[in-house]
């Protein structure tokens, strides 16, 4: 996929794609309480107020947990790394692992958001979705 | 407020049926429970019937197949809870004073219906990125071992005692008992877990029926089983990551339970509990507060879970042994406790059991912990 083609969404909703090719995945946040959620929200679970606002996830985080799946729908070719990330916002957000073998992965690693393609649409159109690669951590 | 009991219970083989459909095994397992009850069909004053991908009104064609139809009947969906809240509904229904004997059905022909790993909705963020529910069951015994040390033998110690059990039920879906060489030897499906760690796609169905004091009075019930309490929950939505090794939702489900029937986990005899995976009993255990959470894996290893042993865990094979016909599964356990308290289940019987308890979770969304939740407890 070349930089000048302009990248559409797997789930508009959940992930934002910027015409210079970055991303965010995409949640709420209550104005109320502070809490946050993946995925957009219509009310806090935590306070039930109805002031949220969508707001963008920071880009890296921390492995929580991880699978390498073996077998699954015809949609995805296995094995795949499956993982359960954390994001210093609170929430956790599930993805696929990529750029790092298998046997390398450990819960803790740092991990970062990658757009990546990921399928088609129903008229053959590639998609853009995510998944997580390994990263240095930044300061901390 | 009348009190809910369980007079007839009837359950299909389970296993590959390619020459039935659900209505067919819903139906054989209703008019067994029918006969178990020693009532007339007729009897049956309204019905509720739980199932997952059945299709439109299959409870209706139960009915019509075992000369029923004309009663109410719901059709239940609550994923793998489907058939367990079917009783609950079954119990409302009686409580309520609404009706006085009324049938609730599970039923699935699930080989028909789907193959290969189970996942949430296709709509599901989860399910749009590669969520399978092995997986995510593997991402959660991939997390216990990290911070309970459970070994892999430990984790497949589970299968291995649930398919030992199931060889001494013949209405299991496994037959042949397998060791732990064989779990650590099967083809992998989610890391760490095996096919052996999976419970099967399985046909079949079961049925219970369910009465009020006045109609216990009416038919006589020296074999009824007291239903003390149908818990149902949803997961709550998580306003901060928590942990995966614990169970809020079965927690909070079985203290309903428990307090409604006023009991507590140690008062607990034996224990049906929803273990689509071998980490999956670990976990409802310890969330229902019958072992100490992260003691499990070490208490199977003593064979405290064993039918013989202290607290007997799926003694019917569980959902790894039996199988797990999705919405057949719930009313089956109900089957299993109710049978065990009645002193009926030949060489797997638990001597002297008194209170059961059936666990039932099932289904997987976003940002939830777990769907459908139910735990029934069962005392005679």
């Amino acid at each position: 996929m070349t930089g000048a083609e302009t990248q559409t969404s797997f789930r508009p909703n959940e992930l934002e794609v910027c015409p210079d090719g970055a991303g965010h995945l995409l949640g709420s946040r209550c104005g109320s309480c502070g809490a946050h959620f993946f995925p957009v929200r219509e009310a806090c679970a935590g306070c039930m107020g109805r002031d949220l606002e969508t707001i963008r996830f920071s880009t890296t985080g921390t492995l929580y947990t991880f699978s390498i799946v073996r077998q699954s729908t015809p949609e995805f070719e296995v094995p795949y790394a499956l993982g359960y990330v954390d994001f210093s916002e609170g929430v956790r957000i599930m993805g696929q692992i990529t750029g790092c073998d298998f046997e390398d992965m450990r819960i803790g690693m740092s991990l970062a958001l990658s757009l990546e393609p990921f399928g088609e649409d129903d008229e053959g159109n590639p998609l853009t979705g995510y998944r997580f690669q390994p990263c240095e951590v930044e300061g901390d | 407020m009348t009190d809910v009991h369980i007079l007839g219970v009837g359950m299909t083989r389970f296993g590959r049926h390619p020459d039935s459909d659900a209505a067919d095994l819903g139906a054989e397992a209703l008019l067994e429970a029918v006969a178990d009850a020693g009532i007339d069909a007729r009897a049956v004053e309204a019905a509720y019937c739980g199932h997952v991908f059945q299709g439109m009104v299959t409870g209706q064609r139960i009915l019509a197949e075992v000369g029923l139809a004309g009663l109410p009947l719901t059709n239940v969906e609550n994923a793998c809870s489907s058939g367990a809240t079917a009783i609950r509904e079954a119990s409302l229904a009686i409580r309520a004073g609404e009706h006085d004997v009324v049938a609730a059905i599970g039923t699935e022909h699930l080989t028909s219906s789907f193959k290969g790993a189970l996942t949430p909705d296709p709509s599901d963020p989860e399910a749009a990125v590669g969520a399978t529910m092995p997986g995510v069951y593997a991402m959660r015994a991939r997390r216990y071992m990290e911070e309970f040390g459970m070994t892999r033998e430990q984790l497949a110690l589970i299968p291995v005692k649930n398919k030992a059990n199931a060889a001494r039920n013949p209405l299991a879906h496994f037959k042949t008992p397998i060791t732990i060489e064989d779990v650590l030897e099967s083809r992998p499906i989610a890391d760490p877990l095996n096919l052996h760690d999976c419970s099967p796609v399985t046909d079949g169905a079961a049925a219970v029926i369910v009465m009020s004091d006045r109609a216990l009075r009416k038919y006589g019930g020296d074999r009824a089983v007291r239903l003390a309490a149908s818990a149902l929950r949803s997961g709550s939505v998580d306003v901060e990551p928590v942990s995966m090794t614990f169970e809020p939702l079965t927690w909070a489900t079985a203290q309903d339970a428990y307090e409604r029937a006023g009991i507590g986990p140690g008062d607990v005899d034996l224990a049906e509990v929803h273990d689509c995976f071998s980490i999956a009993e670990v976990l409802r255990v310890e969330g229902l507060g019958l072992f100490e959470q992260g003691s499990y894996p070490a208490a199977v290893e003593r064979g405290e879970a064993d039918i013989s042993g202290r607290l007997p865990i799926n003694p019917s094979g569980g959902l790894i042994g039996k199988g797990h016909p999705l919405g057949g599964t719930g009313v089956a356990q109900v089957v299993e406790v109710v049978r065990q308290l009645r002193g009926e289940v030949g060489d797997r019987q638990i001597e002297g059991a008194r209170v059961g308890v059936a666990h039932c979770r099932g289904g997987k969304a976003v940002g939830i912990e777990g769907a459908a939740c139910t735990v029934q407890i069962l005392v005679r």
